[in-house]
């Protein structure tokens, strides 16, 4: 099995091509893996009782970043769909529809980004010695985002910033309906550029199945259901959240 | 690059039945080869430039072989029945002479002596960056070399480019979209029947294949309905050459016409895309007209609207045009 793909060329060069695809189900099994580990131990671990949906309504996400989640996760969805089929042999015309996908997640972030730098606080956002007391400590409860939520959220980012920085660049290498297809990049650029491309779409890969695997997990579905609907009840904020560092509004 | 008068090293299989065929070709996968004339292959492995572990020769089939009538008044013609033959054969010329046409141009006599109409409609493009060997995008790399500003691409498409500008070379491709028919197509898990239409694949879809063949698929005949059987028919190509060349722009046309009227008309142009391009707003047009000069000058110019010529193929689109005329021109 390969790593990284090359090909040699007619004068007997080694042309790099980028990521090998064969990455893809090793990623794939690592994540069933990780995912059945977890749902064994998960079984075994007593759980506390679960918190009551019912009472006041508190805000988690505005109606407006969770339209941004969704948007993105659509587009993600779309770009890993269009990108890994036609690979494992799917063939249809998925050229534009992935590049059109491309171009929405690349606005999404944009908006995210401002909207969390300037509208919202991103210190909640940020890591700090606190929230790494959080797994040895029952005691210790985060503010609004749990350490693994934020280490899910600085992993996506960071791929999903190296996956748009260099679709964006094979995006200008392409017929679009404002520019010609362009040879401007020599093919080891341009393999450098698939491999950083191949390879952040592998650890999306991995990390969307853990994120949509939390997502689904009976005591993390409050989460799921804060997405949809904006709220947690005060129940679910009390057992899972410190209200020193985290005590949002009530929810409309 | 050098090419070599020796087959390079391989193993050769010669089944006598299409299962076993397709089941050898299904074990090899991608390290297998399914060899029918050779007048595409060779070229391939005397250059070096692919590199099949294993060949799967069709000739000891007999069923792929041969001609013949089947009910409802079409003709079921065997994958690795000689374009010698498709050319010659007295039913073909009597009831689809747009195919007979097609096959007589192909190439030179000797290489439709022993090129098969299977292997003409799967052979590979005649890029000739790929067919050196080079890493471009149809070889799995990430580069087109014909479609730069100094690249060589007066034979390349004007239509439908996807990364790849590549286009078919298959002369008579254009002839069986154009008359309606059906690829057979057996593999380890049955037979299933594609139109030609649908066969050839362009880069958006897959721009590492030319046609639907995947490894482990056996072409094992081509079918041609009884619908478009003795309609009018025009072929042309135009090439470099008159023998021993590949088209620059080809057109494969069939009238339908009642007391001087086009009824229903199939026409399709070779080489200008990766895939025989039916020139359906054309077809549209005629309808309802008489198969004239004057419809073919009112129509024309619908043939290459939209075409994206490259550097040195702008004279591509005039040049469809013109073969509308002629098609029309009757
Ligand atoms: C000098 C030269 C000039 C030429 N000029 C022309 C021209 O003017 N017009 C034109 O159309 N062609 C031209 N050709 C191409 C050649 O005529 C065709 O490629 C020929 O018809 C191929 O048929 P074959 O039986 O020799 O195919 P092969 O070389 O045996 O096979 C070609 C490809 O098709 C696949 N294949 C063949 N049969 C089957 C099957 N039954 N099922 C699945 N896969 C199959 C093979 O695996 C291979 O990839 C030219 C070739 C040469 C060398
Ligand atoms: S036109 Fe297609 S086959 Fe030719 S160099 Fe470009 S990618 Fe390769």
């Amino acid at each position: 099995m390969d790593i990284v793909e090359f090909r040699e060329d007619v004068w007997g060069r080694e042309v790099l091509l980028g990521v090998s695809w064969d990455l893809l189900w090793v990623v794939l099994t690592l994540s069933a893996v990780a995912i059945m580990v977890h749902i064994v131990v998960m079984t075994f671990l007593k759980s506390p009782p679960r918190p009551s949906a019912a009472g006041l309504h508190m805000e988690r996400h505005a109606a407006v970043d969770r339209g941004f989640h969704w948007i993105m996760a659509v587009s993600v969805f779309v770009l890993l769909f269009t990108g890994v089929l036609p690979v494992v042999g799917v063939d249809f015309s998925w050229l534009t529809i992935h590049w059109v996908a491309g171009l929405i997640l690349t606005a999404a972030v944009v908006f995210h980004t401002l909207r969390a730098l300037f509208w919202q606080k991103p210190r909640e956002m940020w890591v700090g010695a606190d929230d790494f007391r959080e797994p040895f400590d029952a005691g210790t409860k985060p503010g609004k985002y749990s350490l693994a939520q934020k280490g899910m959220h600085h992993a996506m980012t960071a791929l999903v910033l190296l996956v748009i920085g260099t679709g964006l660049v094979l995006f200008a290498m392409i017929d679009t309906p404002w520019w010609n297809r362009s040879n401007a990049l020599d093919e080891s650029t341009l393999g450098w550029i698939f491999l950083l491309h191949g390879a952040s779409t592998l650890g999306l890969i991995g990390l969307v199945a853990l994120h949509v695997y939390f997502a689904l997990r009976p005591e993390k579905r409050f989460y799921t259901r804060s997405m949809i609907s904006g709220w947690i009840s005060e129940d679910e904020l009390r057992a899972n959240h410190d209200p020193a560092r985290w005590s949002p509004e009530r929810s409309a | 690059m050098s090419a070599y008068d020796v087959m390079p090293d391989m193993e050769l299989f010669q089944p006598v039945t299409v299962e076993d065929a397709a089941a050898l070709a299904e074990r090899l996968g991608s390290r297998g080869w399914v060899l029918a004339g050779g007048q595409d292959t060779y070229g391939w492995l005397k250059d070096r430039a692919k590199h099949p572990k294993a060949m799967v020769d069709l000739s000891s089939i007999d069923v792929l072989n041969g001609i013949e009538e089947t009910d409802g008044g079409g003709v079921k013609i065997g994958a690795m029945t000689t374009l010698r033959e498709v050319s010659r054969d007295q039913l073909i010329r009597a009831r689809y002479g747009l195919l007979a046409a097609a096959a007589a141009r192909v190439a030179s006599p000797q290489i439709r002596n022993q090129g098969t109409l299977g292997g003409n409609v799967s052979q590979d493009t005649r890029c000739w960056y790929y067919r050196r060997g080079l890493s471009c995008y149809r070889a799995g790399g990430n580069i087109c070399y014909a479609d730069s500003p100094e690249g060589m691409n007066r034979e390349h498409a004007i239509f439908g480019a996807s990364r790849c500008v590549a286009v078919s070379p298959s002369d008579t491709a254009t002839a069986l979209v154009a008359l309606d028919a059906t690829m057979v197509i057996q593999n380890t898990r049955g037979v299933h029947r594609v139109a030609a239409g649908d066969f050839f694949v362009g880069p958006a879809v897959n721009i590492t294949r030319m046609t639907v063949l995947r490894p482990g698929d056996i072409l094992t005949a081509i079918e041609l309905p009884a619908d478009w059987a003795h309609a009018e028919y025009y072929f042309e190509k135009v090439a470099d050459r008159n023998v021993w060349d590949f088209a620059l722009v080809s057109i494969a046309a069939a009238f339908r016409t009642e007391n001087g009227t086009i009824r229903d008309a199939r026409l399709v142009c070779g080489a200008v895309s990766c895939v025989p391009r039916r020139l359906t707003s054309v077809e549209r047009a005629v309808i309802g007209k008489p198969r004239n000069d004057s419809t073919g000058e009112a129509v024309a110019a619908l043939a290459s609207e939209g075409a994206r010529p490259l550097n040195y193929n702008h004279f591509k689109a005039p040049l469809m045009d013109n073969l509308v005329r002629r098609a029309l021109r009757a």
